[in-house]
Formats: structure tokens, sequence, C-alpha cells
């Protein structure tokens, strides 16, 4: 897999990410459970920016940006705010897998760029009620 | 868990001896350069390990430290320590003949909060020398590992900052 090609499945990854915590944020309260709002409200705002440098750095790479889907189907049932907590945990595990694997195919500021993007997912983890791990993004080593 | 070690480490060093190389562009295709000596690690990369694993020696020294002189925090830094064990593991099999550095002795604070902010230092500080080591890195394979390891050193690093209250 080349460069651009490890950018635009990161592109491609972060379209259905900012669905998946657009619709997420919709089926929370904001007032019922706040925290848990603003978490989706910050992790919506990260992902969409992080979609847009996407963008940037595809075309860069001579690409043309993938363009996201009409909709994407989501797993499970999202009714309840554990539910929905998880939901957007489990979005950032498999960012974080999806980035560290940019890690690996790109070098000098792209590969910084996923690399811190890859921890903020990483820690972003505990503020949606997960625990840390061992080997984030690459949960063969474990 | 048999073989499961061994495997981790053929897999870590496998892609220390062929490294990926990387040429001057930040997003042209990662190239492969070994093929004139595959069995050798790329010298730069197993100085970065080495650099990786002196830090995971002595941010591990520290906790050990802190757990003994503070005991009431042996629970919340167990878990950081063994993944500093874990990614220790998985670094030293990856080199051919490594050695474990000898930590130095370090003082720490009888005291829950200042101990606990020394340990957020010396976190701070392994995250600092892993992304580096993760951005200097030929392999592409052993960049990934070392994102790993910073990854969840993030982690830990986010769940020692919550307040302490006793």
């Amino acid at each position: 897999m080349s460069t651009l090609d490890a950018l635009q499945a990161t592109l491609a990854d972060e379209h259905a990410a900012v669905y998946t915590y657009g619709v997420l944020g919709a089926r929370t309260s904001q007032s019922a459970t706040p925290t848990l709002y603003d978490a989706l409200t910050s992790g919506y705002r990260r992902h969409r920016a992080r979609r847009d440098q996407l963008q940037v750095l595809v075309d860069e790479a001579g690409g043309e940006p993938v363009a996201a889907a009409a909709a994407y189907e989501l797993d499970g049932r999202l009714l309840r705010a554990p539910q929905v907590e998880a939901a957007a945990r489990e979005l950032e595990v498999a960012s974080v897998e999806r980035l560290t694997a940019l890690v690996a195919q790109s070098s000098g500021t792209v590969r910084e760029w996923a690399l811190t993007e890859a921890t903020w997912s990483a820690a972003w983890q505990l503020e949606l009620g997960g625990e840390p791990q061992t080997w984030p993004g690459a949960p063969e080593l474990g | 868990m048999p073989g499961r070690p061994l495997s981790r480490r053929t897999a870590l060093g496998s892609a220390l001896a062929v490294p990926v190389v990387l040429g001057a562009c930040d997003i042209d295709p990662p190239r492969r350069e070994s093929e004139s000596s595959p069995a050798t690690p790329p010298p730069e990369d197993s100085e970065l390990v080495a650099t990786v694993v002196a830090s995971l020696v002595r941010a591990g020294a520290l906790l050990d430290a802190t757990t003994t002189e503070v005991p009431g925090l042996a629970a919340r830094l167990a878990p950081v320590g063994a993944a500093h064990a874990e990614h220790l593991d998985v670094l030293v099999g990856a080199v051919p003949d490594a050695a474990v550095p000898t930590a130095e002795p370090v003082s720490v604070p009888p005291r829950i909060v200042p101990a606990l902010a020394a340990v957020r230092r010396s976190e701070q500080r392994l995250l600092r020398d892993v992304r580096e080591a993760c951005l200097a890195a030929a392999s592409g394979d052993l960049a990934r590992v070392l994102g790993s390891v910073a990854a969840s050193t993030s982690q830990h690093s986010a769940a020692l900052a919550t307040e302490v209250t006793s």
C-alpha cells in the first residue's frame, strides 16, 4: 500500500467517522447527559478537522480525495447513552488502527500528523469510558 | 500463551531487518532498500530502539521506586508498569544481542501528590522519546509499533492526569 493509498483509506474512514459522530450527537441529550454530549461534540470537531486535513494531504499527494458515501450503516442499537458512548469509543479504537497504519506508510510531516492524531484518538477513548491499552492500533502484538 | 512472545519478536525483528526507507518527499510511496543485507537491522533503527528501551527502563525504575516509597499508589501505577514491561519485551526482543541498561537510582517524594506529579513528568518525557523515535524510524513497521507505544503511553498519561483525592 502506498502513502497515497493509506491516506485515501484513512480519509474514507474519516468520512464515516464524521457521519457517525453526527448521528451519535443527534441521539444524545445535552441536558440529560452533558458530559457525553460535550465529548461527542469535541470528537465530531476533531474528526471533521482531520477529514479536511486528509483531503488536503491527498490532494498534495496528487490524488483525488475519495468522496463520502451518502450514508453509513451503524452497528447495533444506539438508543441509550452507554450504547452511544461505546460506539464512539469503538470508532476511536478503529481510528488508532488506521492512523498507525498511516504512520507506517509515511514519513516526515505526514507521519508526524498521523502520530499526533493517533495519540489523540487513543487518549480520547478515556473520555468515552475506555481504559488504557498496551497496544492500541496494533492489537496483534497483545 | 506459548509462542506469542516469539511471534511478536519475530514480527518486529523482521521489520527491523527489512526496513522501509523513505525518500525526502513526505508522501512518496515507501520503498524497500535492504536487499543487499536483509539480515542486518539498520543501525539507525537499532539505535532508536536502544534509546526507547533506555527511556522505558528509566520510567520503569521511577514507577518501582514510587510504588516502594508510596504504596498507596501501587494499584494506580501497576497498569502503567505492566504496559512498560510489555513494550520493553517486544523492543528488546527485536534487536539481536540487545542489552537492557541498568536504571540509575531515583529518589521519590514520600507523599502521594508530588510523587504522582513526578510520575506524570516521567511519562511525558517517555512519550517525547517514543514520538521522536517513531518519527525518525526508517522501518515503517517499527514506526507503527512505536506509534502504538506512544498511543498507549498517552492513554496512561491521561489516566494519571485525573486528580488524586487522598
